[in-house]
């Protein structure tokens, strides 16, 4: 089948307001004469809907034939070929009604039928029906709306108590802890061990390490010699995350010797939930509509894509953040954008939202480039700008947030931390051209953004939305502009590439971004494939 | 050099060396740190380059190759000596290059400035990749003060030594090249650059330098990019480097070519594609090159095309007129005004010459403007300036041309003194015009920037009436006629009798109306009635009508509208009505013929030309589009010549306010003597003296990082510089922090410990009893504690060696109320302003004081008589504002005890009213020199500025464009200067006068000042020049370069306008006497509603985008990552501590970024974006930041609710 014919009707339809279920579309591609049929299905589309679905397709085909209102039936059942032998009729149909079409529209329906005997090819729309009652999806820690710190000195205390805690319990059982001040009065040569936040790294004149852990009590200071197995460990980490040590008290008490490190990690034992079907999810972020270098033909050829059999599978598209460009993200920006004005840009977006099928479920979250605080946890798009992405009616949580796709829960979060572990990690561990393996390092300490006062801002809010409570089975960035994916203990870790070609500044900070890229994602094998649409 | 100028400089050395020796026999007596006076004296640039060094030997070798060849030779020269051990003692290779490399730098400087000691932090040799050795210059922030020619030679003097001693250049790594450009780009993003070379441009340089290129990170923002390279220290930018290669290099390259050409040792063929830009890969480069060169003729060709065609066709379809500039406008700041956009009309008018109180990066205004901007513009007041320069300082000038205002009662006047602008102030609807803005030709050369077209003023009028043939002495002698501001008869009359244009004193500006507004006024005239005797104060009436008004606006014509009634008044209506080509015709009434005494005579006025009558060329005549300037048409309809009045009008901003303040650290300091946290916030030694950590310590013991000193004759152990057991002088006694070996510092001043090579030491912690020494010092200086109110300490000592002051010298200063700075002076900051005349009515002296001074003539070589006589300052001698002689006073005050008290001496001043400050030495020093120089007090002035002679400001480095230094009393820097007091840290030695020049020597000093012009008046051939636009290097004015070396250097500063007083407009901006920042930036934005010449949206736009949103959004992110401070202890944390309280001392822990700092400006910015009507895009950044607040600082479960929550 080829591209064009339903590429060229979801941009119709798109162009006038609609959007589209992908069934709806095969549909009336497939229709003997698809211009005339989209009309009528436009006649009699009810006025308050959005999105045009198989029942209307169905509905204008019969009205049209006259006849085969069991073969649309069948049509929406999507029984296979049977169904297109329907089309095929109904269109025949279709095509002797008086039509109310325009002379225009009957000229482009004549030239459209040479696109018309694909039904011959009949694999296509096998299948695709997306049958709601077997879909699934649950958000968790969604904090839109919830935002109740108003930014004072004991917000902030609360949330890394919070930190502390939650991260601490994981780890409290592995160890015998005791509080900071409790081991200060503990004799010289005792073993020791604490869970705290790490308030300092600092190197020793003779290249030792002191790692200073904070509890609820205070600090203590744990010194890491520099020739034990695991110094390569205090590489790894950051300010603010919270870990376990266990050592020995030195003799005068002011300082313990590490014999162990541990992290809240990830259990070796995790095993990711599965969907019950083959159904498939696209992880994408960074769209930058709005910018000069946003590839709006690249997109395009996704949303095209979309529409074809190849993708019949994806019923869910998750968003991690940067729809738009935003103003004033950098200055002078308004000189680089394609939109200046901001509601323009997510209008903009909206109608490239459209092009996706309107049967695909989206889920996004915002990012740094988008219309809200930058402060993370960043709490979803307020009502307004709800109201112009309306027509797809994606589901709009903060970052981060937990989704659940059909029991397989997807931790989606924008990514800003990345550019600091990154930028404080070795090289080795972490860098721009495996995003993925810095986003190890995040799952490992259970936070997506441990680090305070660095790249990443804190909102302080009752707790820390920002803690990686329960082990996700993808967890799904954006942010760094490069594509990667790979498996820690068994979850997936996949920082999606862009929409946007490569900026002056990426090019004078020798960043090339990965950009027109969809990773597919099997969800009941957690396979990924690569889409590339650039 | 004059007998008279001999006679000057020698008088002030006397004077200079009577107080050294005063200064001498204190020290010895003292507990000063050294037993002499710390400043040494140099005569000359060769004296303080080696004092500067610090290496022996330099001064001679200097002053040898001084006669013979430029400094830069003389820097190559001595490289030769260096590499050659000829010069220093150096062992090692990196040493020599060092040693060559400071040495370039400081006598590129003239061994003013600290770059050579600060800027340049180390020179090392490092290994290329195939095992050769390179060169590598670590350079650190202070190399900014050298200036890029200084900057980009140093590096050539390195390559230079370095092929001397046979060390092979350095091969960049393709990565260090990367990280030159991402650094450069992240240096000039965070702190700027004067020149920012693009990307391909700094890797062309990186990739080509024979020498690394390195330095110390200045910054906290990291390169993302090229991270962790081995052969760079550090992530960050490092300043020293970008500016050295960006200032330096890229922007000097020419400069350097003219040396590198006649070294056989230094190879840089590079530099010709640096400078022709051809800088790509080798292959492209060819390419580009021959397009390039094609393209370059074509470009020649093309303007000789058009030039001839000019010449052929002589027809010009529009004026003669410079580019806009909209830089200026760039990081406006919310409450300095704009007081013109680029060349728009209503602006200032550029108006050419020198006032006595001008020149050398300054603008003369008319002091009823100042005024007139809501005294905004006060003398001194820094301007952000479209042209010739980017900066300048404000001075008053009467003789120029003042602003005109339309007033609220309908009125348009132009306000010619200042007295009147402070009376009409309040009634002011609208500045039509700001009047004249005065530059001097000098600026023009100094900024190599072409003459921009001229104003038509008196000056080159009255050249042009001679040209014509009138007799212009004849003019002047007669009493009955004032040339410059003659009758309107007499000017018409001139006009058509001569063939010169008409007084430029009648010419209004034409060239801002367009053909029509003429047809209008043509029409409006010739429809207009004369009310009054035709022959005495007769006034033309023209109907009221919006165009004929808005005409009349702006042409700039004083007028007075009254549209109750109709009519639109104008006074001396004849040349107006001749301009605009319309006859007055005496006409009588009711035909009557025999009437005899012709009472009802009247005035008829005719339109003698009708549209057909102009040309095409007057009819399309414009600049911006056709048939905008009318100057065309009305030189075809009058009946004489008329000039473009103000072709050039000048944009400019508020920069910086003027300042004439103490300099005082913050918190003030009385005395450099440590007391830790025992002082409290406000360091209080007597609180101090009293304080107990707890109950079982003795008050007033401290525990103090300290420096040891040793008596030699004793052995007693002690912190002070005499010994408290036989008062003997005692030596710091070092010791190896590790074996506690007792060192001896070695000739460099280096000690190190031998055995455990490690650097020792005298400071130790120590228990100090600072109420004994509190006790002490009162009762030695005999003072009791009620002499003041407070003294203030210090925390602890950055020096060194922590040598300590005595606190005497402390109760001193704090009895008499002045602060000392880290080095021990007491200092005055004011603005600096040049002055070339002055006279003794304005300075608040007499005719008597000057005589005393060594002033015998004024500048026309007639004798000193009356107080307001002009006389040519001389160059050391200096105008104190009214603020500084108070404190100098003061100081005085203070000298004057602490010699009596502190030293056993006679006082040295004994002032007892400010007159006596009259002939008294001071040092001047500017901030980031380490040379202090010899000024003279003559006078004061209510204008909050330093008046110094141009030579003077220009001997310490400075220009007038806003710059401001310190002044110092003599004896104070003589008896209170000690090296041992500066902090031990990069840029410590700046801002310290680690040597003082005597006597100044025109050619060694800042050679900015060798531009300005010294003539009384400029020839027609420059006005007419400006037309051109011609390089000023064309034209033939006298500047001071042009007697440097000659008998007249220090004498013959003439001007071309003369002022009234130095010190007129506003003594203060009312930057400063606004209170807060909004009542300014209300005042800002109100002003920008009133002046014709400034667009407020734009203001707004701007003030919105450059200081509200960075501040908003700075303040933001701060909060979101900020730190938290005990409020009890001042302890600091990263991060809020989880016990909620002070980890040190259980107080109460808070933020340092509250929701007040972050929001403060959000709902005035909102506000002030919708009054003045801001673009969406800036509407749509605050509204997104609105939300942002909210979201971050409301809870979202408590905000208000509607009534369906209720329902």
């Amino acid at each position: 089948m080829p591209l064009e014919a339903p590429a060229r009707i979801v941009s119709e339809l798109t162009s006038r307001g609609y959007n589209a279920e992908r069934e709806a579309v095969t549909r009336l591609a497939a229709a003997e004469d698809p211009n005339a049929t989209l009309e009528r299905v436009l006649e009699e589309i009810p006025d308050d809907a959005l999105v045009v679905r198989t029942e209307h397709v169905a509905a204008a085909l019969s009205t049209a034939g006259g006849a085969s209102t069991d073969a649309a039936a069948d049509a929406s059942a999507g029984s296979g070929s049977g169904a297109d032998a329907a089309v095929g009729d109904d269109t025949t149909a279709a095509d002797s009604t008086p039509s109310v079409s325009t002379g225009t529209a009957r000229d482009e329906g004549n030239e459209s039928t040479t696109h018309s005997p694909v039904e011959t090819e009949g694999s296509a729309p096998a299948g695709r029906s997306a049958d709601p009652a077997q879909r699934s999806l649950e958000i968790v820690g969604d904090m839109t709306g919830q935002s109740t710190g108003t930014g004072e000195y004991g917000d902030f205390v609360s949330v890394f108590r919070d930190r502390l805690d939650r991260l601490g319990a994981k780890l409290r059982g592995r160890i015998n802890h005791r509080p900071a001040t409790a081991i200060q009065s503990m004799p010289g040569g005792s073993e020791v061990a604490m869970v705290g936040l790490v308030n300092d790294i600092r190197s020793t004149a003779s290249g030792h390490w002191l790692v200073e852990l904070e509890d609820a009590t205070g600090t203590f200071p744990w010194l890491v010699m520099k020739d034990r197995e695991y110094v390569d460990l205090v590489d790894e980490l950051l300010c603010d995350e919270v870990l376990a040590m266990e050592g020995t008290l030195a003799d005068d008490s002011g300082i313990a010797f590490v014999d162990s490190m541990h992290f809240p990690d990830v259990p070796r034992t995790h095993e990711p939930s599965t969907a019950d079907r083959h159904v498939q999810a696209a992880l994408i972020s960074d769209v930058h509509v709005g910018s000069q270098e946003f590839m709006a033909d690249a997109w395009n050829a996704f949303a095209d894509w979309l529409h074809t059999p190849e993708a019949q599978h994806v019923e869910y598209l998750l968003l991690a953040g940067d729809m738009v460009e935003g103003v004033g993200v950098y200055p002078d920006q308004d000189e680089e954008l394609d939109i200046v004005d901001i509601y323009e840009q997510y209008e903009a977006f909206s109608e490239h939202l459209k092009k996706i099928p309107g049967n695909i479920e989206i889920v996004m979250i915002p990012g740094n480039h988008d219309a809200v605080r930058l402060a993370e946890p960043q709490p979803g798009f307020d009502e307004e700008l709800r109201e112009i992405m309306s027509a797809h009616d994606p589901q709009i949580v903060s970052n981060p947030s937990m989704v659940t796709v059909e029991g397989v829960s997807v931790l989606m979060y924008h990514g800003v931390s990345l550019d600091e572990v990154i930028a404080e990690l070795p090289e080795s561990k972490a860098s721009y051209d495996d995003p993925h393996k810095a986003m190890y390092h995040l799952l490992k300490k259970r936070h997506v953004a441990p680090q305070f006062g660095g790249h990443t801002r804190l909102a302080p809010e009752e707790k820390d939305y920002l803690v990686i409570d329960e082990v996700p089975d993808i967890f799904h960035t954006g942010h760094v502009h490069k594509l990667g994916f790979g498996k820690y203990h068994d979850v997936l870790a996949i920082n999606s590439g862009c929409w946007q070609a490569q900026t002056d500044f990426q090019k004078s900070v020798n960043i090339d971004p990965d950009a027109g890229f969809a990773p597919i994602v099997d969800l009941d094998t957690l396979d990924v494939t690569v889409q590339k649409f650039s | 050099m004059r007998t008279e100028d001999e006679q000057y400089f020698q008088g002030l050395e006397a004077e200079l060396e009577a107080a050294f020796d005063v200064a001498e026999r204190a020290k010895e007596r003292g507990g000063d740190p050294k037993p002499e006076v710390e400043i040494p004296v140099a005569q000359d640039m060769a004296d303080r380059v080696e004092n500067i060094l610090g290496i022996d030997g330099v001064a001679e070798r200097v002053r040898e190759l001084e006669g013979q060849m430029s400094r830069e030779e003389a820097a190559l020269e001595l490289a030769e000596d260096f590499a050659e051990g000829r010069v220093g003692d150096y062992e090692t290779k990196a040493g020599k290059v060092e040693g060559a490399v400071r040495t370039a730098v400081a006598l590129l400087t003239e061994g003013v400035v600290a770059a050579p000691i600060e800027g340049i932090d180390k020179v090392e040799i490092l290994t290329n990749d195939d095992g050769t050795e390179f060169v590598n210059v670590y350079y650190a922030g202070p190399i900014r003060s050298a200036g890029g020619t200084a900057q980009a030679l140093s590096v050539l003097v390195a390559d230079y030594t370095r092929a001397l001693v046979g060390i092979e250049q350095y091969n960049a790594r393709q990565e260090e090249v990367e990280r030159y450009a991402e650094e450069i780009a992240l240096y000039d993003k965070e702190t700027g650059l004067q020149y920012t070379p693009k990307a391909k441009e700094a890797k062309f340089i990186a990739k080509h330098l024979p020498i690394m290129l390195d330095g110390e990170a200045t910054g906290d923002e990291e390169v993302s990019g090229f991270r962790d390279l081995e052969r760079v220290d550090t992530n960050s930018a490092r300043g020293g480097m970008c500016l050295v290669l960006g200032e330096g290099i890229a922007l000097k390259a020419p400069k350097i070519q003219r040396y590198t050409r006649n070294l056989d040792e230094v190879d840089w063929p590079w530099l010709q594609d640096l400078i022709d830009g051809n800088y790509y890969d080798d292959e492209e480069a060819d390419a580009d090159a021959d397009q390039d060169d094609a393209t370059d003729e074509t470009a020649e060709a093309d303007p000789a095309e058009t030039d001839d065609g000019d010449a052929d066709g002589d027809e010009p379809t529009g004026p003669p007129r410079v580019d806009e500039s909209t830089k200026f406008l760039r990081d406006l700041i919310a409450g300095r005004p704009v007081f013109s956009h680029p060349c728009a009309a209503g602006g200032f008018r550029l108006r050419y010459g020198r006032a006595r109180n001008h020149g050398f990066a300054t603008a003369g205004v008319h002091p009823a403007a100042m005024h007139l901007v809501d005294d905004f513009l006060a003398t001194g007041t820094q301007i952000k300036t479209e042209r010739p320069g980017k900066a300048a300082g404000v001075v008053p000038v009467d003789s120029l041309e003042g602003p005109t205002v339309k007033l609220a009662n309908g009125d348009v006047r132009r306000i010619d003194d200042p007295e009147d602008a402070l009376e009409i102030r309040n009634g002011v609807e609208k500045i039509l015009d700001l009047g004249e803005y005065l530059v001097n030709y000098g600026e023009f050369v100094e900024n190599n920037h072409p003459l921009a077209p001229a104003s038509y003023t008196y000056e080159w009028w009255v050249q042009d009436l001679e040209a014509a043939g009138a007799d212009v002495q004849a003019l002047e002698d007669d009493p009955r006629i004032d040339l410059e501001f003659p009758d309107p008869e007499e000017a018409l009359e001139w006009a058509l009798e001569y063939d010169a244009p008409l007084h430029p004193e009648y010419t209004s500006l034409w060239h801002d109306v367009s053909v029509d507004a003429i047809r209008t006024l043509a029409d409006a005239v010739d429809g207009g009635r004369i009310e009054g005797d035709p022959d005495g104060d007769a006034t033309l009436v023209l109907d009221y009508t919006e165009p004929v008004r808005d005409a009349l606006e702006t042409i700039v014509l004083e007028h007075r509208q009254r549209p109750d009634e109709g009519r639109i008044e104008i006074d001396d209506w004849r040349p107006f009505v001749r301009t605009v080509g319309c006859e007055p015709r005496q006409a009588v009434a009711d035909g009557a013929t025999l009437e005899p005494d012709g009472r009802e005579a009247a005035v008829e006025l005719e339109r003698t030309w009708s549209d057909d009558d102009l040309s095409e060329r007057a009819r399309t005549w414009g600049h911006d589009e056709d048939g905008d300037n009318a100057i065309e048409a009305i030189n075809e309809v009058a009946p004489f010549r008329v000039r473009e009045r103000a072709p050039t009008r000048i944009g400019n901003r508020m920069g910086r306010p003027e300042k004439s303040e103490r300099r005082d650290l913050s918190p003030p300091v009385h005395t450099l003597f440590p007391i830790g946290e025992a002082g409290g916030a406000q360091r209080n030694v007597a609180d101090a003296a009293k304080h107990a950590e707890t109950m079982s310590d003795t008050p007033g013991v401290v525990e103090l990082q300290i420096g040891r000193q040793r008596c030699d004759s004793c052995g007693t152990e002690t912190f002070k510089n005499r010994c408290p057991d036989c008062t003997t002088r005692t030596t710091p006694d070092y010791r190896c922090p590790d074996c506690e070996q007792r060192l001896e510092p070695d000739e460099a001043g280096r000690v190190e410990c031998d055995r455990c090579e490690r650097e020792g030491t005298c400071v130790e912690i120590r228990e100090i009893d600072v109420h004994e020494e509190y006790r002490d010092a009162l009762e030695s200086v005999g003072e009791r504690e009620n002499a003041f109110e407070i003294l203030k300490g210090v925390k602890g000592l950055s020096s060194r060696n922590k040598v300590p002051e005595p606190i005497e010298k402390g109760i001193l200063r704090a009895k008499h109320d002045v602060s000392s700075f880290k080095d021990g002076t007491v200092r005055y900051d004011m603005t600096d302003l040049p002055v070339t005349s002055v006279r003794a009515s304005e300075l608040d002296i007499d005719v008597g004081q000057l005589q005393a001074l060594g002033y015998e003539e004024d500048i026309h070589g007639e004798a000193l008589i009356h107080e307001d006589q002009l006389v040519e300052l001389k160059v050391q001698d200096i105008v104190l504002s009214d603020g500084a002689a108070e404190h100098m006073l003061q100081t005085a005050a203070f000298i004057d005890d602490l010699l009596e008290q502190y030293y056993g001496l006679e006082p040295y001043y004994e002032f007892e009213e400010r007159q006596d400050l009259v002939g008294e030495l001071v040092f001047g020093m500017a901030p980031h020199t380490s040379a202090a120089t010899v000024g003279r007090v003559i006078g004061f002035t209510s204008a909050a500025v330093g008046y110094a002679h141009p030579y003077f400001h220009a001997a310490k480095r400075r220009n007038c464009d806003g710059d401001e230094d310190c002044v110092m009393l003599l004896l104070d820097g003589l008896l209170n200067f000690s090296k041992s007091f500066l902090p031990d840290q990069r840029g410590g030695k700046m801002d310290a006068p680690l040597v003082m020049s005597s006597r100044i020597d025109p050619s060694e000093i800042d050679d900015e000042a060798h531009n300005m012009d010294v003539v009384s008046e400029y020839p027609r051939e420059f006005y007419l020049a400006t037309r051109e636009q011609a390089d000023p290097e064309a034209v033939d004015v006298e500047i001071a370069e042009d007697t440097l070396g000659t008998d007249t250097e220090y004498t013959g500063f003439e001007h071309t306008h003369d002022t009234t007083d130095i010190a007129m407009g506003p003594d203060l901006s009312a930057y400063k006497t606004l209170g807060s920042m909004m009542d300014k930036m209300d005042a800002q934005l109100e002003l920008s509603r009133k002046l014709a010449a400034v667009d407020e949206t734009d203001v707004a736009e701007r003030v919105i985008e450059y200081h509200f949103l960075p501040d908003l959004i700075g303040n933001l992110r701060a909060f979101s990552r900020q730190e938290t401070r005990c409020l009890d202890c001042g302890e600091k944390f990263r991060r809020m501590p989880l016990t909620g309280d002070c980890r040190e001392c259980g107080g109460r822990v808070n933020l340092t970024v509250h929701k007040g700092s972050v929001n403060k400006y959000m709902q005035t910015a909102i506000q002030v974006a919708d009054e003045y009507d801001c673009r969406d895009y800036t509407k749509q950044r605050l509204e997104v930041l609105e939300r942002s607040l909210e979201s971050i600082f409301e809870n979202d479960k408590n905000k208000q609710s509607g009534i369906e929550d209720f329902m």
